[in-house]
């Protein structure tokens, strides 16, 4: 047999929290009234109440008590029999507010009216000062027993009369719940795809500022634009580089690639080696004529006498550099646009680059073989 | 000095007059012709206050409506500055005129600062001074003396009863000073005067809260008419203050006080049955007509009010199973048990109201209906059982409010608990907060209600972003810039330190050593060269104390304190009008001090830098809101999903617009002068958001600087403006004689006149002009032919 504590039961446990400070602060949290335990033996002490008399005690003393079947409440004074299968964890801290939602529960269950139902809403607010009325003698009534059972009888009675009602109403509210319920999880739901789409919206503005910052910046290495200016520039000589620059070529490569971010370092590369050859005075420029072909000898009746003679050819004279210079004469005026080189801005450079070729064809024609250019664009005048 | 704008006859209390006062009058004079809202941002110190009062005011005695206006300011000292401007302008409208008007102008402030009585003033907090004064005002305790209790009273309240209710104060504009003393002269309550005598008089100048607070805004404003003019000033916090005002915030420890409230309340109600039934009866009989149905006008010592009802559901009767007394008190304590088993919860919960009242009805029963009406019952209860000591029910009020909210509002809101402190906090110490996302709900009722509503400031750029957060339209949205003779102050960009590292705040590298070392030269460079007083803006106080611990390691603090004393600001207001005060001081007498403050702290918002008090402002990171914490982000996700403002742009603006307003407390006035430095890399992009008239000043080479480079422009600058400078050189460029302004005028006149007659000349091509006084471009001045574009790529490129 237990021990019967002497502990009152009390109306409010946990709900002031504001014990008496000092030594004896323990709460009735911290502190199982039956057995005495406090929190701070059984860290994870949990406290059990029984609906028949929401006497509560720690789930220790509740195996303790009740595992070998019903027994009496361990309380002094209390009188119910318990059953280890009533007991459970509390929602509330003050346990007669617990109490008093059980007991509500109950009569929201019968007394489940909605504003529908009533002509006027007076009428539905009288309605619902009554319940409330009951369920004031059910849970308040206190010593005053015989209110609480006319409450209790009015309940019942209520209950019998309106079977139909209520069970159509908890349908209806049923229903209701379901509906709210769903509602509120596709509403979280939609927030989520929200939250998710937004989440992609910023990746991908990310992404895109990236690409076009990419974009720009090959642009700039292999200038669409300059590039336009600078065929023009050279259009003279058609085609302008034949030994480019490393870096050049590897943006050229790129204009193939159409742009593919990753492969610009790896032609880079690859090139790398390639570049380094020997030093060229006029960084890869091409003195080679593209629109005319020199030949060793042109047929002409005038020269072949000038070709042959040794009183010029003692002298150093050489005829192949008379064929060179009237056929640059002859061709340097050709692939200048007036118009276009206006538009660029550029015509100075041009003029200087046509001087630069003519003293690079003088260069030229020291060696002793001119290697015949391949592009033909125009006949040869003497022939 | 005496002009005409259109037809209106305005007069202004100086003999001189900036470009901008005259084009802010313009603007504002058309919001107000056409009846709408308008947004405008004129730079500080330029006399914004004075031309919105000096128009308005001819504005309400030209016209026959005589508009009200009411004029929202933040602080205390500006409702001050602005009625002291209105009483000056009154003075000189009288002289000129030759008569006084029949106009009266008057200031609210809290019963603290108004009160009279020999022993409640002595009181130091607000909500004690408040709820004595209630206890000694209210109904029905002068029922009780009349019954012949023994009641205290107060006297200069009952003076009041003794006199006409519409002139408890002759015309004129009384300050608050000077209602103080006119109280005192008269023995009568300043604060009643001029809460009563609210409804008229022409200008009304009080605080935001007034209007935007519902919980005040109801009792106090409810009277005024549609078309009020409303002006909130400063109001680039605006949408915070809307926020705040419907946000609350639920402890433990407030649970357990309006437990014990309850618990009052129902002792109470028990011994008023035991005595006087038939009050509690009275009550009873009027809810079941109706909270307002009994015609029971809320009167001004009203407990509280009802946050936000809307008003057909306060004719709506109160539900049957709130009506009885007791009913209501053990409702409020099943909702009170409820919380605080929420509270218990150890993991961070963040939900919205329909689903918290879902599974509150899951759990107690309690409706969404009764729910509602839980503030206004409550205002009736108190008011019934005759309470006297009301600031123990507080936090039941707060509760109380909390609940009629939650079952208000269904979006806009959102209920997050949070258990810790912080993350790494191990005792609990839970906070529900029940936070308000959308500032248009606050502010919606003013918007709603008034049909001129003025917003303006000193930095509220970008304008379009408070239309857009607010929820309204405007009118009129302008940003002028500051006419200048000289270029009398210096904004710049410090994004790297002298030996190139690039300084920045970001929570990467703000506590390298490099990175506070360069902010530290940065300091000290400026400290050398600024004459008198500097002021330095940190974005948090945590950072801030971080980063002087590491000077002081440096030894940085003891280079600046070679050349300036170096004052701190601390979350404690004592403590912090000590230091300003110790600043000033050092400042007049040539010593010269630092200020370091911090960019959301009090100093930022309230203090001016004038003249010798601030010569340079430097702003040290960008004053970025703490990003983690749970409201912000449940805030900017609102934000994005409703207004479809993105988190970074939101988190950006909110940054700048602090930024601007540490930066605009240096310069007070256009004979002031000083520099602003901004020293973060971030600000290199940011810098469009700050306000026009700043950027407009902000010279390209100097956006992206580095300590030496920003130390020689602000040595030339602070060269140049050691000239002397005569109030003569200002005159025609950024200060207007009469004959300038006529001058402008006359031109103005013929430009329409032209832009009319060509109209009249080429009437179909004039179809795309908007008319809107000409100012908007129909966009073929920026559109480029194609050529033109080609060849702007072939030179970039």
């Amino acid at each position: 047999m237990s021990r019967k504590p002497a502990v009152a039961p009390r109306a409010s446990i946990g709900g002031g929290g504001g014990g008496v400070p000092g030594a004896l602060a323990i709460s009735s949290d911290d502190m199982c009234p039956v057995c005495k335990t406090i929190r701070y033996l059984n860290k994870d002490m949990e406290f059990l109440i029984n609906p028949e008399c929401y006497h509560p005690m720690c789930s220790n003393c509740v195996n303790r008590l009740f595992n070998d079947g019903p027994n009496q409440c361990p309380y002094a004074g209390c009188h119910q029999t318990l059953r280890r299968k009533g007991f459970r964890s509390a929602f509330f801290g003050d346990l007669t507010v617990e109490r008093e939602v059980d007991i509500r529960r109950r009569v929201a269950a019968v007394f489940n009216q909605v504003e529908d139902d009533f002509e006027t809403l007076g009428d539905y607010n009288d309605y619902l000062q009554q319940v409330e009325d009951l369920t004031f003698d059910l849970v308040f009534s206190g010593a005053d027993e015989g209110r609480r059972r006319k409450a209790e009888a009015n309940l019942q009675q209520w209950e019998a009369e309106h079977k139909a009602d209520i069970e159509r109403n908890k349908k209806a509210g049923r229903e209701a719940d379901e509906t709210a319920r769903r509602r509120l999880a596709a509403e979280r739901e939609a927030a989520r795809q929200r939250r998710l789409e937004a989440a992609r919206e910023a990746e991908e503005e990310r992404l895109e500022r990236v690409r076009s910052n990419e974009e720009a910046l090959d642009q700039l290495a292999k200038g669409d634009g300059a590039a336009k200016v600078q065929l023009k520039r050279r259009g003279q000589q058609g085609r302008p580089v034949a030994a480019p620059a490393p870096e050049a070529d590897g943006a050229a490569e790129v204009t193939g690639a159409a742009g593919r971010l990753s492969i610009r370092g790896l032609k880079e590369k690859k090139r790398a080696p390639e570049s380094t050859g020997p030093y060229d005075p006029f960084a890869g420029y091409d003195f080679h004529p593209d629109r005319y072909k020199l030949r060793d000898a042109f047929a002409s009746d005038w020269l072949d006498g000038f070709a042959r003679d040794p009183k010029h050819s003692t002298g150093g004279y050489d005829v192949r550099e008379y064929y060179a210079r009237a056929m640059f004469d002859a061709f340097s005026g050709m692939g200048v646009f007036i118009g276009d080189e206006k538009e660029t801005g550029s015509l100075d450079m041009s003029a200087r680059e046509v001087a630069d070729f003519g003293a690079g064809m003088a260069a030229e024609q020291s060696g002793p073989v001119v290697a015949p250019s391949i592009r033909m664009e125009v006949d040869d005048v003497f022939a | 000095m005496k002009f005409n704008i259109d037809d209106l006859p305005v007069l202004f209390p100086y003999p001189r007059i900036y470009p901008e006062q005259y084009a802010y009058m313009c603007d504002l004079k058309k919001t107000l012709d056409a009846g709408g809202h308008c947004v405008l941002e004129m730079p500080s110190g330029t006399g914004k206050t004075v031309s919105l009062l000096s128009l308005i005011v001819a504005y309400q005695q030209h016209y026959p409506e005589h508009r009200k206006l009411i004029y929202c300011s933040r602080t205390m000292s500006e409702i001050e500055k602005a009625l002291a401007e209105l009483k000056a302008l009154m003075k000189y409208r009288a002289e000129q005129l030759g008569y006084e008007e029949d106009f009266r102008g008057l200031g609210l402030t809290s019963r603290k600062n108004l009160c009279l009585h020999p022993s409640v003033k002595r009181e130091k907090s607000g909500a004690v001074v408040d709820a004595r004064c209630r206890s000694l005002t209210a109904g029905f305790v002068k029922e009780k003396k009349e019954r012949g209790e023994d009641v205290e009273l107060c006297v200069y309240h009952d003076n009041l009863d003794l006199l006409e209710p519409h002139n408890l104060v002759p015309n004129g504009v009384w300050t608050l000073d000077g209602l103080l003393r006119y109280g005192e002269e008269h023995k009568q309550c300043p604060y009643f005067t001029s809460r009563r005598m609210m409804q008229f008089c022409n200008v009304i100048i009080y605080s935001y809260h007034y209007l935007l607070d519902p919980k005040i805004a109801d009792r106090v404003s409810k009277e005024l008419s549609k078309d009020c003019i409303v002006v909130f000033d400063e109001a680039h916090n605006i949408d915070n203050v809307c926020i705040e005002s419907l946000s609350t915030d639920i402890t433990e420890d407030s649970l357990r006080k309006a437990t014990r409230g309850a618990q009052n309340l129902e002792r109470k109600i028990n011994e008023m049955r035991e005595t006087d039934q038939q009050q509690l009866q009275n009550e009873y009989e009027k809810l079941v007509e109706g909270l307002r149905g009994a015609g029971e006008a809320r009167d001004e010592d009203a407990f509280m009010a009802n946050p936000t009802l809307p008003d057909d559901l306060l004719k709506e009767a109160v539900p049957g199973n709130i009506r009885r007394a007791e009913h209501f008190v053990a409702f409020l304590k099943r909702f009170i048990e409820y919380l605080k088993t929420r509270m218990k919860v150890r993991q961070v919960i963040s939900e919205t109201p329909p689903s918290f009242l879902a599974h509150l009805k899951e759990y107690t029963f309690i409706e969404k209906k009764p729910l509602r009406f839980c503030a206004e019952r409550l205002t009736s209860l108190v008011r019934t059982l005759e309470l006297t000591n009301i600031e123990d029910y507080q936090p039941l009020q707060e509760v109380a409010t909390f609940a009629t909210l939650v079952a208000t509002y269904e979006k806009g809101f959102l209920l997050i608990l949070e258990p810790f402190e912080s993350d790494t906090a191990e005792v609990p110490n839970p906070v529900l907060h029940f936070t308000c996302l959308d500032a248009a709900i606050a502010i919606k009722p003013v918007f709603d209600r008034f049909s001129s509503v003025v917003i303006t400031s000193g930095t509220i750029s970008p304008l379009e972003m408070y239309p857009k957060m607010l929820g309204f339209s405007t009118v009129v949205q302008e940003s002028y810039t500051m006419t200048l003779a000289r270029d009398s102050f210096l904004p710049m960009i410090v994004t790297r330190g002298s030996d190139q590292a690039a300084i920045s705040t970001s929570f990467q590298v703000r506590n390298e050593p490099s990175v506070v070392r360069n902010y530290g030269n940065l300091l000290t460079e400026f400290a050398r060269i600024t004459p008198d007083g500097m002021v330095v803006f940190f974005p948090s106080y945590l950072y801030m104390e971080s980063i002087i611990s590491m000077w002081q390691g440096m030894g940085i603090l003891d280079e600046v304190w070679k050349y300036k004393l170096i004052l701190v600001e601390t979350p404690d207001a004592q403590e912090t009008s000590l230091a300003l005060e110790t600043y000033r001081t050092a400042c007049c007498n040539g010593r010269g001090a630092v200020l370091l403050c911090v960019a959301r702290g009090k100093v930022s918002e309230g203090i001016d830098f004038d003249h010798q008090y601030g010569r340079t402002v430097l702003c040290i990171g960008v004053p970025f809101q703490y990003t983690e914490s749970r409201i912000l982000k449940a805030r900017l996700e609102f934000l994005r999903e409703t207004y479809r403002i993105r988190e970074n742009d939101f988190l950006s603006f909110d940054a700048m617009r602090h930024a601007a307003q540490c930066l605009g407390r240096v310069l007070r006035g256009k004979d002031d002068y000083g520099i602003m430095v901004l020293a973060d890399r971030r600000f290199q992009k940011k810098r469009s958001q700050l306000p026009k008239w700043i950027n407009a000043k902000l010279e390209d080479k100097n956006d992206n600087l580095s300590t030496d480079m920003a130390i020689g422009i602000a040595r030339t600058f602070l060269r140049g403006m050691a000239q002397p400078f005569r109030a003569k050189d200002q005159e025609g460029i950024s200060t207007w004689s009469w004959e300038d302004l006529q001058r402008h005028q006359e031109q103005l006149a013929d430009e329409q006149i032209r832009e009319l007659r060509a109209r009249q000349d080429a009437p179909d091509t004039m179809q795309g002009v908007v008319a809107n006084g000409g100012r908007v471009h129909d966009g073929s001045d920026y559109g480029m032919d194609d050529d033109e574009e080609e060849e702007m790529m072939a030179i970039s490129a």
